[in-house]
């Protein structure tokens, strides 16, 4: 046998097997989220005698049923859509206009202010709940969306993400225009906000699926239960030893609100993969 | 045409403007009650039938529809939050809008009264036609704090023995119909032998992985059987006794033994009992309706051989079980005279009804409802009612009780499971606990 045949047989093999590799490894990943549908599929009395009943039938949706008949269910899910959406939208305009002002306007203190905003990157949230929370008292704004809104709209990354993009866009497009006596913010407006669509993309998703996910700051500002997020009032509704009585219901809650950041997964996957690339790149 | 940022921002700031959309407050006088127990509106949503709902929640719910429809002129509305709720509670506190009524277990009154975060509730009760004299003892000194009572209690739990009948009559455990329980460590280990001898089963079923307190619980037990001051200064814990040790030399040993089962959670142990994997479960009141029902189903491992106990005197000291409740507090706010009069309404209510709540599983926190036939009529009431005079929570100043049961459950599961010797554990408890309580405002 040849060099270049054992070669080519080595290759082969390695054809055969990466598909075999990735299909192992996608069950891997996937097999939590098919447990968690399985279980939501089962009543929580079956499962609290044993969990092994989650591979035969009866099925039922009375987990979903019940989730569905709760009163405020939508009233969470309207919360969490508009706490989401003006936080992304909220984002990718701060994020761009400040992005644009670091990478390309000239101003006294640019360098030191620029710091002090990606100072925020490294200061994590729990440093600065309390002091946040006792500002929001002070300005009345718990238990209304601005007091959900705004702690979101603070975004170091976006801004440093907006930041790099703008400084890394051709000089020379700003200047041609310049020559052809477009303003400063022509200049922005026409040509370098087009070209950043790309990473705004790639923020806005990301913003909206940590905002949508948020926990902990919904938690102690929107106490009233009619400013519930998804993720507050979810939770709220289980039982005490939701994990041993209400297992189906448990898992029922947790695919249902997951299932609007699916949609979202689903119309902007190509986004979501250009802009892990791109971090990662 | 209108791009990014300029079109983003106005969407936001549009989104931003319905925050001033609020709900409208319902009916004349609105009370806002917070509470755990879960939301369970799919089925009892706007039921007032409350003898026919059954669980916490389905209870509790059904109550409170039944006081809104019986009281056209107050509205309570009911802000469900996720167990235990005091984060929510805290901040609400720190922002200066608490809610009107809250639960609170009773071990954990005194982190609230003592920084006067929730008021006396003397006046109130007195107002409202309720007397504390009517309390069970158990419930008074739960809820009772330096001479005032911070709260209306609405029950007490503790940890019990739920027991199986069928595999302890194997063993031959079972005599005249009736268990045979342990009276000192000693016979204990004599009848757990006998049991996993007879049955190749371990005697006792217990959540010792990740739970928070059940094993605090059992070392509790312990140490009150033996009369221990262990909290003798309310900030200041010792556990590095012979007391201590012997408790946790029994359950060390129980355990090495393979008397018990091992590494399970409380899901795992609750549905081991459930499926007959062992004789003694010991886990709190909530869990009588349950096994109940199991033991009503032909075929199941339970059926027509479940009862339950206090936790039996394994120590020669006195009869106790170490206890908790929840309750219902009122956090201090500026209030009108008509809303404190509404709240006294709804505190009136919950008491008449503690019956109703009482078929939870959970003790009744009067004394009239405990001697009541139809409480006593409830499967297995009888056999628990003795926790009225024998269940005890830790002294009334101790604080961060819920977090000291945390630290205590670790360090006990690490001298049980063999990761920490003995003393080691202990001493570790102790200290981690003291430290605690020095640094507390």
């Amino acid at each position: 046998m040849t060099a270049r045949t054992a070669s080519a047989a080595a290759g082969a093999g390695r054809h055969r097997a990466l598909p075999a590799l990735l299909a192992v490894a996608s069950l891997a990943m996937a097999a939590p989220l098919l447990w968690t549908l399985l279980l939501s599929l089962k009543p929580n009395g079956e499962l609290l005698r044993s969990t092994r009943s989650a591979f035969s039938p009866p099925y039922t949706l009375q987990n979903y049923t019940d989730i569905l008949g709760h009163s405020a269910v939508f009233a969470w899910l309207l919360n969490s859509t508009i706490v989401s959406l003006a936080v992304t939208l909220g984002v990718l305009a701060l994020s761009s206009l400040a992005g644009y002002g670091f990478a390309r306007l000239r101003f006294p203190g640019r360098g030191v202010i620029f710091i002090v905003v990606l100072f925020g990157l490294a200061i994590p949230e729990q440093s600065v709940i309390i002091a946040r929370h006792q500002m929001f008292s002070a300005l009345n704004l718990h238990n209304t969306y601005r007091g959900l809104i705004f702690p979101g709209l603070a975004a170091p990354f976006g801004v440093f993400l907006m930041t790099q993009y703008f400084r890394a866009t051709p000089q020379e497009l700003e200047e041609a225009a310049a020559l052809d006596g477009a303003s400063r913010f022509k200049i922005f407006w026409r040509i370098l906000l087009p070209l950043s669509l790309p990473a705004q993309a790639t923020l806005g998703i990301f913003t909206f699926l940590s905002t949508w996910n948020d926990y902990w700051w919904p938690l102690i500002s929107a106490t009233d239960s009619d400013m519930y997020t998804l993720t507050v009032g979810v939770a709220s509704s289980q039982m005490n030893f939701a994990q041993t009585n209400g297992l189906g219901f448990l898992m029922a809650q947790a695919v249902f609100a997951s299932v609007p950041i699916l949609i979202v997964y689903v119309i902007f996957q190509r986004y979501i993969v250009a802009g892990v690339s791109r971090a990662a790149a | 045409m209108m791009r990014w940022p300029v079109g983003a921002a106005v969407l936001a700031a549009a989104l931003v403007a319905v925050s001033g959309c609020r709900p409208a407050s319902p009916g004349p006088v609105q009370i806002t009650l917070q509470r755990f127990f879960g939301a369970c509106d799919a089925e009892f949503g706007a039921s007032t039938d409350v003898p026919a709902a059954e669980g916490e929640c389905g209870i509790i719910t059904t109550l409170i529809n039944k006081f809104n429809a019986d009281n056209p002129d107050i509205w309570v509305k009911v802000n469900i939050v996720y167990w235990p709720g005091y984060d929510q509670l805290s901040a609400e506190l720190a922002a200066g809008h608490p809610p009107d009524v809250v639960t609170m277990h009773e071990s954990v009154i005194s982190d609230y009264s003592q920084r006067h975060l929730i008021m006396p509730l003397d006046a109130m009760l007195a107002s409202a036609g309720i007397d504390p004299a009517g309390f069970t003892r158990a419930a008074r000194e739960g809820v009772t704090r330096d001479g005032s009572v911070y709260a209306l209690p609405f029950d007490n739990w503790a940890p019990l023995w739920h027991l199986n009948l069928n595999l302890l009559r194997a063993a031959g455990l079972v005599r005249d119909g009736a268990p045979v329980l342990p009276h000192s460590p000693e016979e204990l280990l004599q009848q757990a032998r006998q049991f996993t001898r007879a049955t190749g089963k371990p005697y006792l079923i217990q959540s010792i992985v990740n739970d928070p307190a059940a094993s605090a619980r059992n070392l509790f037990t312990g140490l009150m059987q033996q009369n221990s001051d262990f909290f003798a200064d309310p900030r200041r814990i010792r556990l590095q006794t012979p007391e201590a040790r012997r408790v946790l030399q029994l359950f060390k040993q129980i355990r090495d033994e393979g008397l018990t089962t091992k590494d399970q959670d409380y899901t795992a142990a609750t549905a081991a009992f459930l499926n007959g994997q062992g004789g003694v479960y010991i886990v709190g009141t909530w869990m009588i309706g349950t096994y109940e029902q199991a033991s009503l189903q032909p075929g199941s491992p339970l059926a027509g051989g479940y009862t339950v106990v206090p936790f039996p005197q394994l120590y020669p000291g006195r009869d106790v079980t170490y206890a908790d409740g929840h309750s219902w507090v009122v956090p201090n706010a500026k209030r009108s005279v008509q809303k404190t009069a509404a709240i006294a309404r709804l505190l009136r209510f919950l008491r008449d009804n503690d019956f109703q709540w009482s078929r939870t599983g959970h003790l009744p926190a009067y004394q009239d409802v405990i001697d009541s036939a139809r409480w006593r009529a409830l499967p297995h009431r009888t056999e628990v009612a003795r926790l009225v005079d024998t269940a005890a929570s830790l002294p009334a100043g101790v604080q961060r009780q819920f977090t000291i049961q945390q630290i205590i459950s670790e360090e006990m599961e690490s001298a049980i499971t063999g990761q920490k010797p003995i003393d080691s554990a202990l001493a570790d408890a102790e200290r981690r606990v003291n430290d605690l309580l020095f640094n507390l405002l």
